[in-house]
């Protein structure tokens, strides 16, 4: 029997799972794809927002102020990426001009820092690249970009450090609730049995609320959201987060620095009707190119190396929804989270375990809050190189040669602390993959490196989902019949 | 620290015939190759159709790469086997820094540098294909060293966009190992491979090519379900009302090949936008004193054996540079493209060194039956040369004499077609 079980390992998930970790109870995370954090975490804008878009007196408004500054937090003792770009907020005319004081207003309102506006002049010096048209910006010092990823398995990986557990392929088809008790079954027909859950399932939340409740007041509708990457190559083409006027479909097409060094473009906002319908189209990519011409109109597209869509847990509910269920003591929904939800994350985490759980179990006394980063060998300096090759001579095998990525780092992605056995898996920990060439040269090497380190035969490695091998059948071997 | 003469990183088609041309007893030469083989892309290519220039034979790809590596055991030319190189400089002479698992971190200086480090292939990402990202999507080549080398397929009904060499030669080659090839759609009029293999690997095995057509859209949530291609119009967009379904696991993509010199950008070489690699003079050096750029890292080409040719010079050349043991000064003319002519290298003519022919190597922007094409200096057709059965997947040359050149002014080369 858990204490808390936790249906979900994306952002919010880990994060909670790693906030629970440091009381004395029991937790297990479940999540029903291969890896953790495989949908809306691994597929956004990766912006900390200050705080200044969420309308004011709203857990969205608040969590994201609060959320922005357990960033910092997080980056000492989860050893995360964050790049402190800072944002701008453009105007392009006397409308925009006066919606950007209204944007002040509420930026103060919510408890955002050290805003100012500044003049074109001011915006056109630190970024020679956007449009000339624009006529005044607001700047939010406090807008940070972090790889969400990265903080979803640091997260996890914590969390298992101090007494967690992660189960992935743990598909939940239905929930019991036995004596004040909760059976959870799995598709494989195991059975799980905790006092608490924890739904933080993302677009599936209403779902799994619809096993044990029949008036969950709010129903997922999913957004989707399509981006652009650019090459590693553009870094310090765009130096702050670019943020057009909002509008009511949201916070509109961004220019987004990332921490490898990439910039993002996008994204759009479409409604959809299936919740995993997380594809590209033509028309959204034609409409990427043309909200940010009013942005810039000296944007690298042939350093485009990716495209990608992802799909955030909108829903009916005006707000955040992070209640107790009202029939079922002990069962809490954390719903509902679109965007600020990965700034505000860390402090939906908090928020969840203070002040709805008001969790009364002891501390745990030998918390040990500090993820240790997993070395990324083309930083470290020649000396230390020369030496870690030394005892690791794996360390001088370069296997990804766009980003510099070592057989070594590969073997530490497969059996790190949240492990994985999959092409895919392995591009998202180590970076394998990741740059110009998308994998074409190294991606039969990480294949092999998988197969050796789990022993499994090529045919075994997936892609990343169950079942999906890239190398299907072997030729050259002949039937025994 | 190892010291030397000439570095060759690539041991590929490019370097193999760049190290014999520079072969001396007196030089010292070191090839630095990533794979534990020698060969390069050649060993992949399990195919007949090489050497037909260079030998007069049909060889097979690892045929090919044997004739090369048998010679070079008589040589004075070492290599390194697993090793990448991951930074050049030029303080004075190059220094290099590689890595491997045997030898670990290493510098190297060397007088002279050959990149002959062939190329990658074009990504879904670089050209946008819209839709889900499912497993079952990779680049030609891939494919080509799955089933080449690791003996594996990657799937049993396949889709090819892009009707670029590797992509029609992987049609046959999944073939004949038992997979259905459904299709190849090309965005363009005309076909990007050689007229032989769309005959030999495509016609032959009655595989439909779809010419003015793309893929719009790709259905799979895991794996590859589903792929949509459509007609497009003069500017590449959709029609409407074109579409086409094909139940697929596998889409190969043969959309273009591109120079792999991203390793290099540590020595600020000029680079041309068109080729994406070094802009070089008719002894195929860059603008960086003492570096080399032969084959596919210089251009792609659509024979190995001017890949061979290319390389040859380079050795050549740099041994010449190496050799002469003084800094010269250069004095360059431009070369340019003209009408219907997408690039030509090289892009540069010193002309303070111009006692030997120099060949142009070029590709069209059009596919014509016949035309000439004509190389102009200061208004005045210098050259003139007639060709048939003209095609942007096929390189050209033109073959310039010393004394062909009216003055230092710059060049253009042209394409006219017969009327």
């Amino acid at each position: 029997m858990y204490d808390y079980v936790i249906i979900g390992s994306g952002i919010i998930g880990s994060l909670i799972a790693r906030e629970l970790s440091k009381y004395e109870v029991s937790v297990l995370i479940l999540d029903k794809e291969n890896d953790i954090a495989s949908h809306q975490t691994t597929a956004n804008s990766a912006i900390i927002h200050s705080g200044h878009d969420p309308k004011e007196n709203t857990l969205k408004a608040r969590l994201c102020v609060a959320g922005n500054r357990l960033y910092d937090e997080l980056e000492k003792e989860l050893n995360i990426p964050l790049l402190r770009t800072g944002a701008f907020v453009v105007a392009h005319d006397e409308e925009e001009e006066k919606a950007l004081e209204e944007l002040y207003k509420r930026a103060v309102n919510n408890g955002v820092q050290s805003i100012h506006f500044i003049s074109q002049k001011e915006i056109l010096e630190a970024e020679p690249l956007l449009s000339s048209s624009i006529t005044k910006a607001l700047s939010l010092p406090s807008t940070k970009v972090t790889y969400p990823w990265e903080v979803a398995i640091s997260a996890v990986s914590n969390a298992i450090k101090n007494g967690a557990e992660f189960k992935r392929n743990s598909h939940v088809v239905s929930i019991d609730k036995i004596n004040g008790t909760y059976r959870i079954y799995l598709e494989n027909g195991e059975p799980i049995n905790t006092r608490n859950i924890i739904n933080a399932s993302g677009v599936s939340s209403d779902h799994i609320a619809s096993m044990i409740e029949d008036d969950f007041p709010l129903k997922i509708t999913p957004r989707r959201g399509e981006y652009f990457v650019l090459d590693r190559k553009a870094k310090d083409l765009f130096k702050h987060v670019i943020y057009p006027i909002p509008s009511k479909a949201g916070k509109g097409v961004l220019i987004v620095p990332q921490v490898h060094g990439n910039v993002l473009l996008g994204p759009t906002s479409e409604n959809i009707d299936e919740k995993d319908e997380a594809s590209t189209t033509l028309i959204g990519m034609k409409k990427i190119r043309h909200d940010l011409l009013s942005l810039s109109n000296q944007i690298p597209y042939h350093m485009i190396i990716r495209t990608f869509a992802g799909i955030r847990a909108s829903s009916t509910y005006d707000d955040f929804y992070i209640q107790e269920s009202k029939i079922n003591k002990g069962f809490y929904h954390v719903a509902g989270i679109d965007s600020p939800g990965l700034t505000a994350a860390p402090a939906i985490a908090k928020y969840l375990i203070e002040d709805i759980i008001r969790i009364n179990a002891p501390l745990k006394k030998n918390f040990d809050p500090m993820r240790e980063k997993p070395i990324v060998f083309h930083k470290l300096s020649d000396d230390m190189k020369i030496k870690l090759i030394q005892e690791k001579p794996k360390y001088g095998n370069l296997v990804c040669k766009c980003e510099k990525i070592t057989e070594q780092e590969i073997i530490d992605a497969i059996h790190g602390p949240v492990g994985n056995d999959t092409v895919k898996g392995i591009k998202k920990r180590a970076r394998a993959g990741s740059g110009l060439c998308q994998g074409g040269y190294c991606e039969g090497q990480v294949i092999k490196i998988i197969a050796r380190e789990t022993n499994q035969p090529l045919s075994h490695i997936n892609y990343y989902q169950k079942d999906t091998p890239i190398l299907i059948k072997e030729t050259k071997i002949h039937d025994k019949n | 620290m190892i010291k030397t003469d000439l570095v060759i990183i690539g041991g590929g088609a490019a370097g193999l015939s760049a190290a014999l041309a520079a072969s001396d007893a007196n030089l010292n030469i070191l090839i630095i190759e990533r794979e534990l083989i020698l060969g390069g892309i050649l060993n992949q290519c399990i195919h007949n159709g090489f050497g037909l220039h260079m030998f007069k034979e049909e060889l097979t790809g690892p045929e090919y790469a044997m004739r090369y590596i048998d010679e070079l055991q008589h040589k004075n030319i070492e290599v390194l086997l697993g090793t990448t190189v991951i930074d050049i400089t030029k303080p004075d002479d190059f220094m290099l820094t590689v890595t491997s698992e045997k030898d670990g971190y290493q510098h190297i200086t060397s007088r002279s540098v050959i990149i002959a480090s062939g190329c990658y292939e074009r990504t879904r990402g670089a050209i946008q294909i819209p839709g889900e990202r499912p497993k079952g999507i990779m680049p030609a080549g891939s494919a080509q060293r799955y089933l080449n080398m690791d003996g594996y397929l990657v799937g049993k009904n396949i889709f090819i966009l892009g009707s670029g060499d590797i992509g029609l030669i992987m049609a046959r080659r999944m073939t004949l190992e038992g997979a259905k090839v459904l299709g190849v759609a090309e965005i363009m009029p005309y076909s990007n491979g050689l007229t032989r293999n769309i005959v030999q690997c495509l016609d032959d095995f009655d595989i439909p090519l779809f010419l003015s057509h793309t893929i719009t859209d790709i259905k799979g949530k895991d794996v590859l379900e589903k792929i949509t291609i459509q007609k497009v119009n003069e500017r590449f967009e959709p029609i409407e009302g074109t579409e086409r379904e094909f139940e697929v696991d596998t889409l190969l993509l043969s959309i273009g090949l591109i120079p792999d010199v991203t390793l290099f950008d540590s020595l600020k070489m000029e680079k041309s936008d068109i080729t994406k690699s070094a802009i070089v003079n008719q002894h195929l050096m860059s603008s960086v004193d003492g570096l080399f750029i032969c084959g596919n890292a210089l251009h792609v080409h659509d024979l190995v054996d001017w890949v061979s040719e290319e390389g040859e010079k380079a050795g050549k050349y740099a041994k010449a540079y190496i050799l002469s043991d003084e800094k010269q000064s250069r004095e360059h003319l431009k070369v340019n493209p003209g009408a219907k002519i997408r690039y030509v290298v090289p892009q540069l003519i010193d002309y303070s060194h111009l006692n030997e022919p120099v060949t142009l190597s070029f590709r069209t922007t059009e596919k014509m039956i016949a035309g000439t094409f004509k190389v102009y200096q200061n208004n005045q057709v210098i050259m003139t040369k007639k060709a048939k059965y003209i095609a942007p997947a096929e390189m050209e040359n033109i073959i310039l004499q010393p004394d062909d050149f009216i003055s230092f002014d710059p060049i253009t080369v042209i394409l006219e077609e017969a009327l």
